[in-house]
């Protein structure tokens, strides 16, 4: 028998918008391509220069040898394909598209925001523009990159997306804050 | 409690973000050792007051296993090292 799958997106009717586009933004992406990279034992420095080198991949630090890779260029259907070949027998690599939600959040209060839920230091001093770290929002682990100043990064589980939207609108209540899909 | 660890991989991290598995001084035995070294090894453990070295599991961030010395009295954190670093172990 054949079955029809449908890709739904875990925040579809449960976003619970706030519409606008007000001075801080929610932006969360329908279709980023993302996998999870890690590093074959002892050949971490190899699968890092391989990753660096392709602009077409974002690789986000999430521990030693392990890496999110994030592409707006490759499909989520074509970018595990894709960087198997260029990693070879360096690296292992799983899919994470639909197991994973990227979040944008931007605006001058981002850092304020996010430091009502997050302990770790967001200065740019101390977290520069084009780091990137796992850490505890909340009771939920993110992966938090610095895309900008005023700009972050967020990946979280899918199955959890709903419950961490739902804390950063909290996390957000003394700001002025909007939600939304991504238009792109 | 200690409550900002240095993990040697993330930078500096509130204890929250770590799960605690216990004292990291025992050595396992031998698999043929006798029944008394293994009793000792899995069940028997001393509770000094001062300074210990445990092994911290930092599990919302990169997930690695640590060796964490510290002072169980004045809460001062010595050194905090990958688990497998202090074996020689990969990565």
């Amino acid at each position: 028998m054949a079955y029809d799958y449908q890709a739904v997106h875990a925040l579809d009717g449960t976003i619970g918008a706030v519409p606008g586009q007000r001075a801080n933004h929610l932006a969360v992406h329908r279709a980023t391509a993302i996998a999870v990279v890690l590093a074959a034992p002892g050949h971490g420095a190899e699968a890092a220069g391989i990753l660096v080198a392709d602009g077409a991949f974002e690789a986000r630090f999430c521990g030693p040898g392990e890496w999110l890779v994030l592409s707006e260029v490759h499909a989520p259907e074509t970018l595990v394909a894709e960087l198997s070949v260029r990693l070879g027998a360096f690296a292992f690599v799983v899919d994470q598209s639909h197991g994973r939600v990227a979040l944008t959040l931007s605006g001058p209060d981002a850092a304020r925001i996010l430091a009502n839920g997050i302990a770790v230091d967001l200065h740019p001093g101390a977290f520069a523009v084009g780091r990137a770290a796992t850490m505890l929002c909340n009771h939920l682990s993110v992966n938090l990159a610095r895309t900008g100043v005023d700009r972050f990064d967020l990946v979280v589980m899918r199955s959890f997306a709903e419950a961490f939207v739902a804390d950063l609108k909290v996390m957000a209540r003394s700001h002025d804050l909007s939600v939304d899909f991504a238009t792109r | 409690m200690a409550s900002l660890i240095s993990c040697p991989h993330c930078g500096v991290r509130p204890k929250e973000e770590f799960s605690i598995r216990g004292d990291a001084t025992p050595v396992r035995p031998a698999p043929m050792a006798s029944d008394e070294a293994w009793n000792d090894y899995v069940h028997v453990r001393a509770n000094p007051r001062g300074r210990i070295r445990e092994h911290w599991q930092h599990v919302a961030g990169c997930r690695r296993w640590l060796v964490v010395e510290r002072d169980n009295f004045t809460h001062d954190v010595f050194s905090v090292t990958d688990a497998a670093a202090g074996r020689g172990g990969a990565q």
